[in-house]
């Protein structure tokens, strides 16, 4: 039996996050922090037996890793020119996790859903640039035994701080489950300042 | 020239990584658990032969007849990062006739691994070694770092570990002497 979790987030305000490091979202189990120095936001939800954290990262870190990892600087520039996101996912159940990234949609303002752009993808882009490294992304699926997690870029294909809800899937015991994170908003293109 | 002025692109790369990654300080919250996962199925854990930090030649199998917590990191990798000292903690605690730590670098040369160990709070002195091309990490299923698995003296993969751990936890400690008293 199909189980779907709908999260709702409460849209963020920069000038209520100013105000507060962390923000209360209408459900509970969903948080919203503010880095104080940074103004970056991080989304993390915390579901059944399943927690994803999204984690704004801007272009310049995304240039900095693979500047460091001697990309062509095109490559380098079309990696960063996605909305990217740090991810950290855990398995905080008692039972076997796994997840297909595949399997995730985002949903632009406009009400399309569209699917997330996996690690296979960007490692037959990067392959026919003359790239091997393989690191970084988050991995395409898992299976997380108890106390299990993961962590690596998610790519959104929009543009510097736009806003979208991403609709996330997992299993517990090969039990599926769904969420919807909404109003993420991806990093600008550098520190603000608020 | 041409020599120096790649060290300056590498040291700049670095600074850059540095600032932007406090910038993004967010990517090291999560808290470290020390839950190893006993694998379902008991496998031969796959021999390999890389380069350590004076490029001498090391395979797993010889250590065979050691329990052996493989573990397969890079130095840009936050919780790889985190989870290092409680390695080398582990390293110094368990007997060495009986034990051995071995952390497999991905796709990174020993200049960034040597300028990044001299950083970190406790110097490792376990086994470092290179898979420049990540072909050991393919074979050993690894799908993100750190991932971790631990050996028994029969060269078997025993338990499993995705993501950071504390690995000198108490817990951690009576698995690997069970190992070793097999």
């Amino acid at each position: 039996m199909k189980k779907h979790i709908k999260v709702i987030v409460n849209k963020v305000s920069f000038i209520a996050s100013l105000l507060t490091a962390v923000t209360a979202a209408s459900a509970a189990n969903v948080s919203i922090h503010k880095n104080e120095i940074s103004g970056l936001l991080t989304w993390t939800v915390v579901d059944e037996g399943f927690s994803i954290e999204l984690i704004q990262l801007l272009p310049d870190f995304i240039r900095a890793i693979y500047g460091k990892h001697d990309f062509p600087d095109e490559e380098i520039e079309r990696a960063a020119s996605y909305c990217m996101f740090g991810t950290i996912l855990k398995n905080t159940s008692k039972q076997q996790l796994s997840y297909r990234v595949a399997n995730w949609r985002y949903r632009t303002k406009d009400g399309k859903e569209h699917p997330v752009k996996t690690k296979t993808e960007w490692l037959q882009e990067w392959k026919k640039a003359g790239i091997l490294f393989a690191w970084t992304l988050l991995p395409d699926d898992g299976e997380f035994s108890v106390g299990d997690w993961q962590q690596g870029f998610t790519t959104i294909n929009l543009p510097r701080e736009s806003e979208f809800d991403l609709i996330y899937k997992w299993e517990l015991d090969g039990v599926p489950y769904s969420g919807v994170l909404e109003n993420i908003r991806c990093a600008p293109e550098s520190l603000t300042g608020k | 020239m041409n020599g120096i002025m790649m060290q300056l692109n590498k040291l700049l790369l670095i600074v850059l990584l540095f600032v932007t990654a406090t910038a993004n300080a967010d990517w090291q919250q999560p808290e470290l658990s020390h839950n190893l996962t006993p694998v379902k199925k008991i496998t031969p854990a796959s021999d390999f032969e890389l380069p350590d930090m004076d490029d001498e030649k090391i395979k797993l199998s010889d250590y065979r007849g050691k329990v052996v917590l493989l573990n397969f990191w890079a130095t840009w990798c936050p919780p790889c990062v985190r989870e290092m000292p409680s390695m080398e903690r582990l390293h110094q605690q368990v007997n060495a006739e009986d034990f051995k730590v071995i952390a497999i670098n991905q796709m990174e040369d020993t200049d960034q691994v040597f300028a990044f160990t001299g950083q970190l709070e406790i110097d490792p002195t376990f086994e470092i070694l290179f898979d420049s091309s990540s072909a050991v990490a393919q074979d050993y299923a690894v799908r993100g770092l750190p991932t971790t698995y631990l050996i028994d003296k029969q060269g078997n993969i025993r338990y499993r570990a995705v993501g950071g751990r504390v690995f000198d936890h108490p817990e951690v400690i009576e698995i690997i002497n069970g190992l070793i008293k097999e």
